[in-house]
């Protein structure tokens, strides 16, 4: 803050070049010469002669050498401050060295100096308009103005906001070159552009705007339909890979799809071979369903859901068998079927059936383990697994 | 997403009552016609034990019923009584619309395809053409081999494909419990 307000003890005026009518000059001359220190530049432009009946005004410009000494002006010809009677043309000009380096981020102390530097310039014009009055005494509406200096430092306040508003228009002016916020710029100064009342509340709206500028590039109504679409393709993507053996390690769309596809297709396969394959085992495709417990399944799956299938199909399987293996499967199937207190006495009926029926001694064997495991129908069950292979 | 378990039950359900009235219809087959009932059966059992909310399930049941007369004939056996009729009326309309679709399709592409041609020879040298020719051409394999593919997107296309997956390899592995069992028994 300091150091920019140091940095206009350096400032440089151009007061000259500018055409300004002789008792203004004089007046400016004063100014000058009383404000030496300070130095801000007050200059009446043309504008005056269009406002002159109601009131005074005057365009502060506080030009600061940049870096390169070279000033920095302000495109923007006026801004109306409020809807006061009391129009100001004030153009702030204000470049400090640490703006010259131009931190976006860095706002509220700048905003602090500008609001100093606003201050100053308010107290000077006070200064000013009593100087005037003593010397010119002329205007009623200077009186007016003096009456209305609280008024007025309302106005500054305002002025604050606009040199705020202002620096940032000019930061960005400087940055332009170089920045990557060229959208933040361009909204700025398409603001600026429009004449608008300034606001306290409406210097925080570029921040705002800047957010939504930045996003916009984005977020017109395809670009967001995108990525929602290429969000949930993604998403459904890992599940697949979550699905599919051997997929975790592969990266890369294209490397996925190759394993979905042999995935899908050796299941799709599988379901063909075991086609044929039921139907050369059973020479014809009827499975009787009579005594299949079709009913009874769901109490049953209630308890044992990982058992449900061995039965059926064990029921269906002894459709075709002789009466005696038929009498050996079904024991197994009672086994199975019934809870584990019983199943003990099942299957050990059917390790005594199945060697009296002349079964393989390899059936016998892969059936003598049921009655140490007949607590767990999910052992039960493996092991009837097990057989079949 | 229901469990396997009860997917499981339901599958073995509907298949046996689906062979059960295949082959009461016709009795001595050949092993492929046996071959090519037990697929059938297998396919719409599966399909019908989805409820036909997926577009594959849909697409299989049209499907097998487009096969031929033979092939009507077994899903309007296999599929119960009510649902056959509604079965059946979708199947026929969807089918209706996949033959007009894909004649639109075609005559797009033909459409399309000169100023593409052309559009995409400088291109080739891009890696990121050639990532997107990969997975466009990957993507058309995978909508080949889902049933009714040919008309998802892509979005719905991964969703058929997750469906489908599970519930192909509930089949496979109703399929091979039973295989096995009927070789225990064929064995003994």
């Amino acid at each position: 803050m300091f150091p920019s307000l140091h940095s206009l003890g350096s400032c440089t005026y151009n007061g000259m070049d500018l055409t300004v009518l002789e008792k203004q000059q004089a007046r400016l001359k004063w100014l000058q010469q009383q404000q030496q220190q300070q130095n801000y530049v007050v200059q009446n432009n043309a504008h005056v002669e269009l406002c002159t009946s109601s009131v005074p005004q005057f365009q502060g410009l506080l030009g600061s050498s940049l870096c390169g000494g070279q000033l920095v002006e302000l495109k923007m010809p006026e801004v109306y401050l409020g809807s006061d009677d009391f129009h100001k043309f004030v153009n702030f000009s204000v470049a400090g060295p640490e703006f010259g380096v131009s931190k976006m981020d860095l706002v509220m102390p700048e905003a602090a100096a500008d609001y100093s530097i606003s201050r100053t310039s308010g107290c000077q014009m006070t200064a000013f308009q009593t100087a005037v009055i003593k010397e010119e005494g002329e205007d009623v509406v200077l009186e007016k103005m003096e009456s209305t200096t609280g008024r007025e430092s309302f106005n500054k306040r305002k002025a604050k906001a606009v040199a705020d508003y202002k620096c940032k228009d000019k930061k960005i002016k400087e940055v332009e070159a170089e920045s990557e916020v060229k959208t933040k710029c361009s909204a700025e100064v398409s603001r600026n552009s429009s004449k608008e009342k300034s606001k306290a509340s409406e210097v925080q709206k570029p921040d705002y705007i800047h957010v939504r500028a930045r996003r916009g590039q984005a977020t017109d109504s395809h670009s967001l339909a995108e990525r929602a679409r290429r969000e949930k393709i993604s998403k459904k993507m890992k599940c697949l890979q979550d699905l599919v053996p051997g997929c975790n390690k592969i990266t890369g769309k294209a490397g996925m799809l190759d394993e979905i596809i042999n995935y899908v297709q050796s299941l799709q396969r599988q379901v063909e071979f075991l086609s044929t394959k039921l139907a050369a085992l059973n020479p014809s495709v009827e499975f009787n369903v009579d005594n299949l417990h079709v009913k009874e399944f769901p109490a049953y799956v209630a308890n044992f859901p990982a058992a449900a299938k061995s039965p059926a199909m064990a029921n269906l399987a002894c459709l075709q068998l002789n009466p005696l293996q038929k009498e050996a499967v079904n024991c197994i199937l009672d086994a199975t079927m019934h809870p584990p207190g019983t199943a003990t006495e099942g299957i050990a009926s059917a390790s005594m059936l199945i060697p009296e029926q002349a079964l393989g001694s390899s059936c016998v064997t892969q059936l003598q383990p049921f009655s140490t495991w007949n607590t767990d129908p999910q052992c039960l069950y493996n092991v009837y697994n097990m057989g079949f292979h | 997403m229901r469990p396997p378990s009860s997917l499981k039950q339901e599958f073995l359900k509907k298949w046996i009552t689906g062979l059960q009235r295949c082959s009461s219809s016709k009795r001595n087959m050949s092993i492929l016609e046996r071959t090519k009932a037990i697929k059938l059966s297998a396919d719409v059992a599966m399909a019908s034990a989805r409820n036909s909310t997926t577009c594959w399930s849909r697409a299989l049941i049209a499907n097998a019923s487009k096969d031929g007369s033979d092939g009507k004939h077994l899903v309007e056996q296999i599929l119960g009584l009510e649902s056959e009729r509604l079965m059946m009326k979708k199947a026929s309309t969807g089918a209706l619309v996949c033959n007009k679709r894909i004649r639109s399709k075609k005559i797009l592409k033909r459409s399309c395809r000169i100023p593409r041609t052309r559009k995409c020879v400088p291109q080739v040298a891009l890696a990121t053409s050639i990532a997107k020719r990969m997975v466009r051409k990957r993507t058309q394999v995978l909508k080949s081999l889902i049933p009714g593919g040919e008309f998802m997107n892509e979005v719905s296309l991964i969703e058929e494909t997750l469906d489908y997956i599970i519930s192909l390899r509930v089949q496979v592995d109703v399929m091979r419990g039973l295989a096995g069992v009927s070789e225990l028994v064929n064995h003994n």
